[in-house]
């Protein structure tokens, strides 16, 4: 078998090899390039409401789980904080409860992860390190194989035009680092 | 062909959420804990040096997990733990959990107008109203830069 057919096989065997990992990254790269402006991971809920006076010792278990019943609130108490003498901050499953408890307003602060996009995020950061870090060394290999294998599947009438779409995807980052750098 | 490919997916799908989804960074190496009331009580004491301590955490950066407050072991006290962008995201999930951290006790000297725009941030990232005239100084602001924790229950 030529050279030419063992390339074209590698090329597209591993080019399907990597296309999920290659749709995570492309979808996740867009949702975190925009953190400034909104967490890819999770959307967080804020609701204020107000639960009257709450008279009673905020050290106490029994005032936290008053303040719950009054929310109707049915998770469970996880543990609590008291930011100053008038605060108290309860944590019930993963959310934040904030009363103030001479006036009774409650600030009730919720963070839902995103279904999916919060996992493809938790790849694509490499947040898992370790083996994860060798599996994405491993695809970042193979996406350079395909760019460079891409390459030599040119034939002569598309040669030309293949050369100068490659010069501008060179020239292009090129340009920005002039640009901002 | 058939059970390297089921080997490969359970591989890739298990390892990495399972096994080390509850270390963060470089994890904890010390074994002397200090408390958070001894760090803040005297902090010339610890400026520049590598603490562990632990306690709940009672708020998490809500865009990029990039600082976490720990509660103090003293009641209205807390120490913030900041760390690099994307070298540690700390999940939201850690609010109300208890973490154990390791890092570098810093102390920054800022000015008005510093304070001024670290509360607007942070007054962005909670969606809460923030008033520029109710910061009147300066203000000396401790905190930990945190290299690696531990949370249980993420």
């Amino acid at each position: 078998m030529s050279w030419r057919r063992w390339n074209y096989l590698l090329h597209r065997d591993i080019g399907f090899l990597c296309i999920g990992l290659t749709l995570i990254y492309a979808i996740s790269g867009v949702a975190v390039n925009h953190i400034q402006q909104w967490n890819p991971s999770y959307s967080v809920e804020r609701v204020e409401t107000n639960i009257g006076p709450v008279v009673g010792n905020p050290a106490d278990a029994a005032t936290a789980l008053m303040i719950l019943a009054r929310l109707g609130e049915p998770g469970k108490l996880e543990s609590s904080y008291r930011p100053d003498r008038n605060s108290l901050q309860l944590f019930v499953e993963g959310r934040s409860i904030t009363v103030d408890l001479p006036s009774g307003h409650v600030v009730h602060d919720r963070a839902i992860p995103r279904p999916v996009l919060r996992e493809m995020n938790f790849l694509h950061l490499n947040h898992p390190k370790k083996a994860w870090t060798w599996f994405a060394d491993l695809y970042a290999v193979a996406l350079a194989f395909l760019a460079i294998s891409g390459l030599f599947m040119l034939r002569r009438k598309t040669l030309r035009r293949g050369l100068v779409l490659t010069g501008i995807g060179v020239v292009i980052p090129v340009f920005f680092l002039i640009l901002y750098l | 062909m058939r059970i390297f490919l089921v080997t490969f997916l359970l591989v890739a799908m298990l390892s990495p959420v399972t096994a080390f989804a509850k270390d963060f960074g470089n994890g904890v190496t010390l074994s002397e804990e200090t408390a958070i009331s001894s760090i803040l009580d005297a902090p010339a004491d610890y400026v520049g040096k590598k603490v562990k301590v632990s306690g709940l955490v009672i708020d998490v950066c809500s865009t990029r997990g990039c600082w976490i407050y720990l509660a103090g072991d003293r009641d209205f006290e807390k120490i913030r733990i900041k760390v690099t962008d994307g070298e540690i995201v700390f999940p939201m999930e850690a609010r109300g959990k208890v973490a154990i951290v390791e890092g570098v006790v810093e102390s920054m000297v800022l000015t008005r107008e510093e304070v001024i725009k670290r509360r607007k941030h942070h007054a962005e990232e909670k969606g809460i109203d923030f008033d520029p005239a109710s910061v009147t100084s300066g203000e000396t602001v401790l905190r930990i830069r945190g290299l690696g924790a531990s949370i249980d229950g993420v």
